[in-house]
């Protein structure tokens, strides 16, 4: 049964996955060989950790919590998900994939200190579970923001590209999450807190936060990018759905 | 073709906080702090891991067994180290590879004017003879990982339970599924 928490918790996996999802697509692709290993590792946390909240959703909604999150991932229509835009986004260069990865890592971590002290044991739990990954994830994508923004001119221009890109997309993490209620952080302290976080650090790589006014549009709405990356994405599990991996 | 590698980095591990340093392998990285970043996502994915360090390939004074035998130098500086007071001497840490299928160990910490002089300081006074080679290196150019960063770098791998290539029946169950010609390849 739909409830308002395991809609919240969804649009938490989806954010997850999405991301995670496009962080794979780098696999066998990345700079050099140390990056490769250490991104898909990335990747699969990210995608570990929309399995922790689609299992959290499962028992929210009396479903069978081994089976719900195949079925979410593999079997819903682009439509349904309720990600944010900021991580459907097509990857782009390095500069774009590692400054996208590190504004939602850091907002990711704003929302699990939240997360961490609510009074549902079993989020507060995965939230807790989850921080501890993602504090790394900052870590190591914020030393790239760093090394990309402040290195060369073409590196540093890329940087900045990427910024002026990312920046408007940003802004949608302050709108509420579908099933936000008084029991959870709100979206919109957690996106000032976000502010406060990642505004000195960009500012420290030298890089401009252009102007922006608010984000036009809410998760039920979707850029173009999505549905061939779902379709991707689900297109061996329809095939075969019977198939055990 | 141009070398397009970054530097290379040693990289150091122990399993429990109380057990000694071992060289697992190297890493490239653009610095010391990419390093062991790096050193972290290639090396440390799997339990059990206490701490971790890197140190440039390039600050490691290495001698041989061979080495040793054709050229005593490690032998003269240590004379010359006697010679002259110790006024400059720094830490070195020594790690010795005692034999083939064993790992680069921690032998001892030295303090030293020169990486030769400790290492000449520990050939004479250590319990390690003749290994197949040591490492001398300054403690200062090494960068580890710290107590407060152990939780986020090293408890999740704890939780992740290791499953062998051969156990996913993926490529098998690809196969299947193209061999039915229901998928691009």
């Amino acid at each position: 049964m739909a409830s308002p928490i395991a809609d919240y918790l969804l649009a938490l996996a989806d954010d997850e996955l999405i991301l995670g999802h496009r962080a794979s697509e780098w696999c066998g692709h990345a700079p050099i060989l140390e990056e490769d290993i250490a991104f898909a590792n990335l990747a699969l946390d990210e995608i570990g950790h929309a399995r922790l909240w689609l299992e959290l959703a499962a028992k929210e909604m009396g479903e069978d919590p081994a089976k719900y999150p195949d079925q979410q991932v593999y079997f819903r229509a682009p439509d349904d998900f309720r990600n944010s835009q900021l991580v459907e986004l097509p990857n782009g260069d390095w500069a774009f994939t590692m400054l996208r990865q590190y504004m939602f890592d850091a907002f990711e971590t704003q929302r699990l200190d939240a997360l961490s002290a609510v009074n549902h044991s079993g989020m507060a739990e995965v939230a807790a579970s989850i921080r501890n990954e993602e504090l790394y994830h900052l870590r190591h994508t914020q030393a790239w923001v760093r090394r990309l923004a402040l290195g060369t001119e073409e590196s540093a221009a890329r940087s900045q590209a990427a910024l002026n890109a990312l920046w408007p997309y940003a802004q949608q993490l302050a709108q509420p999450l579908p099933g936000e209620s008084q029991d959870v952080p709100s979206s919109s302290d957690i996106f000032d807190a976000w502010r406060n976080m990642v505004v000195p650090f960009i500012e420290e790589c030298v890089l401009i936060i252009p102007e922006v006014s608010g984000f036009i549009g809410d998760r039920t709405q979707h850029s173009d990018h999505l549905a061939p990356m779902i379709a991707d994405m689900q297109e061996v599990a329809r095939v075969e759905p019977e198939a055990i991996w | 073709m141009a070398d397009t590698q970054w530097p290379r980095f040693m990289v150091f591990e122990r399993d429990q906080p109380d057990h000694p340093w071992k060289h697992n392998g190297s890493v490239h990285a653009p610095d010391l702090e990419m390093a062991l970043l790096n050193a972290r996502d290639v090396f440390s994915r799997r339990p059990e891991q206490a701490g971790m360090f890197v140190v440039p390939m390039a600050a490691i004074l290495t001698q041989t067994r061979e080495q040793l035998a054709e050229n005593p130098l490690v032998v003269k500086k240590l004379q010359e180290g006697q010679a002259s007071s110790a006024s400059s001497s720094l830490p070195y840490m020594i790690f010795a590879k005692t034999f083939e299928q064993g790992p680069c160990e921690y032998v001892a910490e030295i303090s030293a004017e020169s990486p030769e002089a400790a290492l000449a300081v520990a050939i004479a006074t250590t319990a390690v003879k003749n290994p197949l080679w040591w490492w001398a290196f300054a403690a200062s150019t090494v960068l580890a990982s710290d107590a407060a960063d152990a939780e986020s770098m090293f408890a999740p791998a704890r939780k992740k339970s290791y499953k062998s290539s051969n156990e996913y029946p993926v490529v098998t169950m690809m196969r299947q599924i193209r061999a039915k010609g229901k998928l691009e390849d």
